[in-house]
Protein backbone atom coordinates (compact mmCIF):
# COMPACT_ATOMS: atom_id res chain seq x y z
CA UNK A 1 0.00 0.00 0.00
CA UNK A 2 2.81 2.50 0.83
CA UNK A 3 4.86 1.30 -2.47
CA UNK A 4 1.43 2.49 -4.31
CA UNK A 5 0.91 5.51 -2.20
CA UNK A 6 4.98 6.51 -2.85
CA UNK A 7 4.45 5.86 -6.99
CA UNK A 8 1.19 7.86 -7.01
CA UNK A 9 2.96 11.00 -5.25
CA UNK A 10 0.79 10.56 -2.10
CA UNK A 11 4.11 10.82 0.20
CA UNK A 12 5.01 14.67 -1.42
CA UNK A 13 2.40 15.74 -0.61
CA UNK A 14 2.12 14.30 2.99
CA UNK A 15 5.71 15.74 3.02
CA UNK A 16 4.47 19.15 2.02
CA UNK A 17 1.87 19.25 4.87
CA UNK A 18 4.63 18.32 7.61
CA UNK A 19 6.50 21.46 6.45
CA UNK A 20 3.64 23.40 6.71
CA UNK A 21 2.83 22.12 10.12
CA UNK A 22 6.71 22.62 11.37
CA UNK A 23 6.80 26.22 10.62
CA UNK A 24 3.49 27.05 12.13
CA UNK A 25 -0.01 26.80 9.96
CA UNK A 26 -0.51 28.08 6.91
CA UNK A 27 -0.42 31.81 7.74
CA UNK A 28 2.82 31.70 9.26
CA UNK A 29 4.18 29.39 6.12
CA UNK A 30 3.14 32.03 3.69
CA UNK A 31 4.67 34.88 5.70
CA UNK A 32 8.07 32.75 5.78
CA UNK A 33 8.05 32.17 2.00
CA UNK A 34 7.54 35.68 1.32
CA UNK A 35 10.36 36.29 3.47
CA UNK A 36 12.91 33.31 2.70
CA UNK A 37 11.31 32.77 -1.12
CA UNK A 38 11.16 28.76 0.23
CA UNK A 39 9.62 26.70 2.62
CA UNK A 40 12.04 24.09 4.42
CA UNK A 41 11.89 22.04 7.42
CA UNK A 42 15.23 22.15 9.46
CA UNK A 43 16.34 21.65 13.21
CA UNK A 44 17.26 25.12 15.15
CA UNK A 45 21.08 24.54 15.57
CA UNK A 46 21.36 28.22 17.03
CA UNK A 47 20.69 31.84 17.86
CA UNK A 48 23.06 34.75 17.79
CA UNK A 49 23.07 37.84 19.55
CA UNK A 50 21.66 39.75 16.91
CA UNK A 51 18.52 37.73 16.81
CA UNK A 52 19.24 35.63 13.73
CA UNK A 53 18.06 31.83 12.99
CA UNK A 54 20.53 29.30 12.01
CA UNK A 55 18.45 25.99 10.59
CA UNK A 56 20.24 23.02 9.71
CA UNK A 57 18.83 19.91 7.80
CA UNK A 58 21.01 17.70 5.94
CA UNK A 59 18.38 15.94 3.75
CA UNK A 60 19.24 18.40 1.19
CA UNK A 61 22.46 18.57 -0.39
CA UNK A 62 25.28 21.01 0.70
CA UNK A 63 25.24 24.18 0.12
CA UNK A 64 21.25 24.44 0.51
CA UNK A 65 21.06 21.73 3.91
CA UNK A 66 22.59 24.91 6.03
CA UNK A 67 20.39 28.28 6.15
CA UNK A 68 19.47 31.46 7.78
CA UNK A 69 16.15 33.26 9.31
CA UNK A 70 16.94 36.88 9.58
CA UNK A 71 16.07 38.13 13.14
CA UNK A 72 12.15 39.35 12.60
CA UNK A 73 13.25 43.29 12.75
CA UNK A 74 14.15 43.27 9.50
CA UNK A 75 11.80 42.17 7.41
CA UNK A 76 12.64 42.66 4.13
CA UNK A 77 15.84 44.32 4.32
CA UNK A 78 17.97 40.99 5.06
CA UNK A 79 21.45 41.20 3.18
CA UNK A 80 24.15 38.73 3.32
CA UNK A 81 26.16 41.00 5.07
CA UNK A 82 23.82 40.72 8.56
CA UNK A 83 25.63 37.46 9.39
CA UNK A 84 28.17 37.97 12.15
CA UNK A 85 31.29 36.95 12.18
CA UNK A 86 30.77 34.08 14.62
CA UNK A 87 28.47 31.90 12.68
CA UNK A 88 30.01 32.90 9.13
CA UNK A 89 32.37 29.79 8.98
CA UNK A 90 29.41 27.78 9.95
CA UNK A 91 27.61 29.36 7.05
CA UNK A 92 30.26 28.82 4.65
CA UNK A 93 30.71 24.88 5.62
CA UNK A 94 33.87 25.96 7.06
CA UNK A 95 33.76 23.98 10.15
CA UNK A 96 30.76 21.88 11.99
CA UNK A 97 31.09 23.09 15.35
CA UNK A 98 28.34 26.22 15.93
CA UNK A 99 30.70 28.93 17.81
CA UNK A 100 29.53 28.41 21.40
CA UNK A 101 31.01 24.82 20.54
CA UNK A 102 34.11 25.86 18.98
CA UNK A 103 36.91 25.85 21.68
CA UNK A 104 39.33 27.58 19.28
CA UNK A 105 37.38 30.81 18.74
CA UNK A 106 39.25 33.74 20.48
CA UNK A 107 36.76 35.94 22.68
CA UNK A 108 38.71 39.25 23.63
CA UNK A 109 37.47 42.25 25.15
CA UNK A 110 38.50 44.55 22.28
CA UNK A 111 36.37 42.63 19.81
CA UNK A 112 33.90 44.72 18.46
CA UNK A 113 30.10 43.76 17.43
CA UNK A 114 29.24 43.14 14.00
CA UNK A 115 27.51 45.36 11.88
CA UNK A 116 26.20 45.16 8.87
CA UNK A 117 27.58 46.84 5.60
CA UNK A 118 26.62 49.97 5.87
CA UNK A 119 27.32 52.01 2.33
CA UNK A 120 24.02 54.32 1.09
CA UNK A 121 23.31 55.32 4.52
CA UNK A 122 24.29 58.19 7.15
CA UNK A 123 27.02 55.38 8.66
CA UNK A 124 29.05 54.84 5.85
CA UNK A 125 32.25 54.95 5.99
CA UNK A 126 33.95 57.95 3.73
CA UNK A 127 37.63 58.04 4.11
CA UNK A 128 40.02 60.64 5.97
CA UNK A 129 43.81 61.01 6.37
CA UNK A 130 45.34 59.77 9.40
CA UNK A 131 48.00 61.73 9.79
CA UNK A 132 48.86 65.20 10.02
CA UNK A 133 49.21 67.34 7.31
CA UNK A 134 52.94 67.91 6.13
CA UNK A 135 52.10 71.54 4.62
CA UNK A 136 50.41 73.83 7.14
CA UNK A 137 49.54 77.29 5.47
CA UNK A 138 51.24 79.91 6.50
CA UNK A 139 49.77 82.41 8.70
CA UNK A 140 50.08 85.92 8.48
CA UNK A 141 51.64 87.79 11.65
CA UNK A 142 49.76 90.64 12.50
CA UNK A 143 50.26 94.19 12.37
CA UNK B 1 68.26 -9.44 -39.87
CA UNK B 2 65.73 -10.44 -36.53
CA UNK B 3 62.79 -8.54 -38.51
CA UNK B 4 63.50 -10.23 -41.99
CA UNK B 5 63.59 -13.93 -40.42
CA UNK B 6 60.52 -13.01 -38.41
CA UNK B 7 58.89 -11.44 -41.91
CA UNK B 8 60.02 -15.05 -43.25
CA UNK B 9 58.68 -16.94 -40.71
CA UNK B 10 55.75 -15.67 -41.03
CA UNK B 11 55.34 -15.66 -45.02
CA UNK B 12 56.21 -19.40 -44.81
CA UNK B 13 53.47 -20.41 -41.78
CA UNK B 14 50.89 -18.89 -44.45
CA UNK B 15 49.80 -16.19 -42.45
CA UNK B 16 47.89 -13.17 -44.30
CA UNK B 17 49.99 -9.91 -44.07
CA UNK B 18 47.32 -7.88 -42.99
CA UNK B 19 47.65 -9.33 -39.23
CA UNK B 20 51.11 -8.26 -39.11
CA UNK B 21 52.28 -5.48 -36.39
CA UNK B 22 51.67 -1.99 -37.83
CA UNK B 23 55.55 -1.65 -37.18
CA UNK B 24 56.85 -4.32 -38.98
CA UNK B 25 54.88 -3.68 -42.46
CA UNK B 26 53.29 -0.58 -42.26
CA UNK B 27 53.26 0.48 -45.95
CA UNK B 28 52.02 -3.30 -46.96
CA UNK B 29 48.94 -3.63 -44.33
CA UNK B 30 45.47 -4.31 -45.91
CA UNK B 31 42.30 -2.86 -44.42
CA UNK B 32 39.47 -5.11 -44.64
CA UNK B 33 37.34 -4.39 -41.98
CA UNK B 34 35.22 -0.92 -41.80
CA UNK B 35 32.84 0.33 -39.13
CA UNK B 36 29.99 2.98 -40.40
CA UNK B 37 29.71 5.30 -37.09
CA UNK B 38 27.45 7.86 -38.75
CA UNK B 39 23.48 7.15 -37.85
CA UNK B 40 22.15 4.75 -40.18
CA UNK B 41 20.00 5.37 -42.83
CA UNK B 42 16.42 5.13 -41.53
CA UNK B 43 14.02 2.35 -42.15
CA UNK B 44 12.39 2.65 -45.69
CA UNK B 45 9.80 -0.01 -44.78
CA UNK B 46 6.05 1.68 -45.08
CA UNK B 47 5.12 0.97 -41.81
CA UNK B 48 8.15 2.53 -40.19
CA UNK B 49 7.50 5.40 -42.58
CA UNK B 50 4.02 5.87 -41.84
CA UNK B 51 4.88 5.76 -38.22
CA UNK B 52 7.70 8.19 -38.25
CA UNK B 53 5.32 10.91 -40.36
CA UNK B 54 2.75 10.32 -38.11
CA UNK B 55 5.29 12.04 -35.22
CA UNK B 56 5.79 14.45 -36.86
CA UNK B 57 2.40 15.60 -37.75
CA UNK B 58 1.73 15.26 -34.22
CA UNK B 59 4.47 17.09 -32.85
CA UNK B 60 5.20 14.35 -30.27
CA UNK B 61 8.77 15.78 -29.71
CA UNK B 62 7.68 18.84 -28.71
CA UNK B 63 4.76 17.44 -25.99
CA UNK B 64 7.80 15.13 -24.95
CA UNK B 65 10.06 18.02 -24.30
CA UNK B 66 7.20 19.71 -22.28
CA UNK B 67 6.83 16.50 -20.20
CA UNK B 68 10.51 16.92 -19.71
CA UNK B 69 10.22 20.60 -18.37
CA UNK B 70 7.16 19.67 -16.42
CA UNK B 71 8.75 16.99 -14.20
CA UNK B 72 11.71 19.28 -13.46
CA UNK B 73 9.38 21.80 -12.03
CA UNK B 74 8.87 19.31 -9.30
CA UNK B 75 12.33 18.20 -8.73
CA UNK B 76 14.39 19.80 -5.87
CA UNK B 77 16.14 22.92 -7.11
CA UNK B 78 19.85 23.01 -7.33
CA UNK B 79 20.17 26.81 -6.71
CA UNK B 80 21.73 27.60 -3.71
CA UNK B 81 18.78 30.19 -2.14
CA UNK B 82 21.30 33.46 -1.30
CA UNK B 83 21.42 35.12 1.04
CA UNK B 84 19.80 32.67 2.93
CA UNK B 85 21.80 29.62 1.81
CA UNK B 86 25.80 30.01 1.26
CA UNK B 87 28.32 28.22 -1.04
CA UNK B 88 31.38 26.69 0.67
CA UNK B 89 33.84 28.63 1.22
CA UNK B 90 37.78 27.94 2.06
CA UNK B 91 39.47 28.90 5.12
CA UNK B 92 42.61 30.64 2.67
CA UNK B 93 39.40 33.10 1.00
CA UNK B 94 41.07 35.89 0.39
CA UNK B 95 38.55 38.97 0.63
CA UNK B 96 38.71 42.14 2.71
CA UNK B 97 41.43 43.23 4.50
CA UNK B 98 41.79 43.48 8.13
CA UNK B 99 44.27 44.61 10.00
CA UNK B 100 45.22 42.35 13.60
CA UNK B 101 45.89 43.42 17.15
CA UNK B 102 47.71 40.86 19.47
CA UNK B 103 45.66 39.36 22.25
CA UNK B 104 46.39 42.29 24.79
CA UNK B 105 44.88 44.63 22.08
CA UNK B 106 48.14 45.94 20.75
CA UNK B 107 48.16 47.10 16.82
CA UNK B 108 50.53 43.84 15.27
CA UNK B 109 51.41 46.28 12.61
CA UNK B 110 55.49 47.60 12.61
CA UNK B 111 55.43 49.85 9.66
CA UNK B 112 58.13 47.15 8.16
CA UNK B 113 56.87 48.13 4.13
CA UNK B 114 57.06 44.46 3.48
CA UNK B 115 53.17 44.77 2.12
CA UNK B 116 53.70 47.91 0.39
CA UNK B 117 56.90 46.59 -1.16
CA UNK B 118 55.28 43.15 -2.53
CA UNK B 119 52.16 44.61 -3.87
CA UNK B 120 51.94 43.86 -7.29
CA UNK B 121 48.90 46.90 -7.74
CA UNK B 122 50.60 49.27 -5.33
CA UNK B 123 47.24 49.45 -3.69
CA UNK B 124 49.09 50.01 -0.50
CA UNK B 125 50.54 53.25 1.21
CA UNK B 126 52.32 53.49 4.45
CA UNK B 127 53.52 56.21 6.52
CA UNK B 128 55.47 55.82 9.70
CA UNK B 129 56.45 57.75 12.81
CA UNK B 130 57.66 56.94 16.24
CA UNK B 131 55.09 56.57 18.77
CA UNK B 132 55.12 57.99 22.33
CA UNK B 133 56.50 54.99 24.08
CA UNK B 134 59.13 54.52 21.34
CA UNK B 135 57.44 51.69 19.17
CA UNK B 136 57.34 52.21 15.60
CA UNK B 137 54.04 52.06 13.82
CA UNK B 138 52.02 53.18 10.95
CA UNK B 139 50.31 56.67 11.13
CA UNK B 140 49.05 55.84 7.69
CA UNK B 141 48.20 52.67 6.40
CA UNK B 142 45.62 53.32 3.38
CA UNK B 143 45.29 50.18 1.03
CA UNK B 144 43.38 51.33 -2.44
CA UNK B 145 41.03 48.24 -2.68
CA UNK B 146 39.70 49.57 -6.16
CA UNK B 147 43.13 49.26 -7.38
CA UNK B 148 43.78 45.64 -5.35
CA UNK B 149 44.62 42.62 -7.09
CA UNK B 150 43.43 40.52 -4.67
CA UNK B 151 46.66 38.02 -4.52
CA UNK B 152 47.25 37.72 -1.24
CA UNK B 153 50.63 38.75 -1.22
CA UNK B 154 50.52 41.30 1.47
CA UNK B 155 49.43 38.84 3.87
CA UNK B 156 52.16 36.52 2.76
CA UNK B 157 55.04 38.94 3.12
CA UNK B 158 53.64 40.49 6.76
CA UNK B 159 56.26 38.99 9.20
CA UNK B 160 53.63 39.82 12.27
CA UNK B 161 50.63 38.52 10.84
CA UNK B 162 49.20 42.01 10.94
CA UNK B 163 47.94 42.57 7.95
CA UNK B 164 45.47 39.17 6.73
CA UNK B 165 42.98 39.33 3.65
CA UNK B 166 39.57 38.28 5.74
CA UNK B 167 36.56 35.73 4.84
CA UNK B 168 34.15 38.51 3.78
CA UNK B 169 33.54 39.37 0.18
CA UNK B 170 29.94 41.02 1.00
CA UNK B 171 31.95 44.78 1.13
CA UNK B 172 30.11 46.21 -2.06
CA UNK B 173 29.99 50.00 -1.72
CA UNK B 174 27.80 52.28 -3.94
CA UNK B 175 30.26 55.40 -3.84
CA UNK B 176 34.29 54.60 -4.94
CA UNK B 177 35.87 56.54 -2.36
CA UNK B 178 33.88 54.37 0.38
CA UNK B 179 36.82 51.72 -0.60
CA UNK B 180 39.53 53.86 0.21
CA UNK B 181 40.28 52.26 2.80
CA UNK B 182 41.99 53.53 5.75
CA UNK B 183 43.86 51.98 9.29
CA UNK B 184 41.07 52.43 11.52
CA UNK B 185 38.95 50.88 8.96
CA UNK B 186 41.10 48.49 8.21
CA UNK B 187 41.83 47.91 12.55
CA UNK B 188 37.80 48.30 12.57
CA UNK B 189 37.73 45.36 10.33
CA UNK B 190 40.36 43.16 12.35
CA UNK B 191 38.66 44.13 15.26
CA UNK B 192 35.00 42.69 13.74
CA UNK B 193 36.20 39.93 12.22
CA UNK B 194 38.97 38.35 14.67
CA UNK B 195 36.69 35.53 15.76
CA UNK B 196 36.64 33.90 11.90
CA UNK B 197 40.56 35.32 11.08
CA UNK B 198 41.90 33.20 14.53
CA UNK B 199 39.52 30.62 13.38
CA UNK B 200 40.70 30.51 9.26
CA UNK B 201 44.35 31.07 10.44
CA UNK B 202 44.16 27.88 12.93
CA UNK B 203 42.34 25.87 10.33
CA UNK B 204 45.19 25.89 7.85
CA UNK B 205 48.29 26.13 10.16
CA UNK B 206 49.41 22.41 9.49
CA UNK B 207 49.53 23.58 6.01
CA UNK B 208 51.90 26.43 6.64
Amino acid sequence: MSSLMKFIGVDKIQKAIQIFQENGGLKASLIKMLRNDELKSGTLVGVDKYGNRYYENNAYFVGRNRWIEYADHYWLDYNASQIPAEWYGWMHYKTDLIPTKDPNRPHHRWMLDHTENMTGTSGQYTPYSTNRPKIEAWIPPKK
Amino acid sequence: MAATVKIFNIVKSNMSPNKLTYGLLAPMQVRSKYYCISEPDPSMKFKDMSERAVHIMFWTELFRGLGITLANLFKEPATINYPFEKGPLSPRFRGEHALRRYPSGEERCIACKLCEAICPAQAITIEAEEREDGSRRTTRYDIDMTKCIYCGFCQEACPVDAIVEGPNFEFSTESREELLYNKEKLLNNGDKWESEIASNIYADHLYR
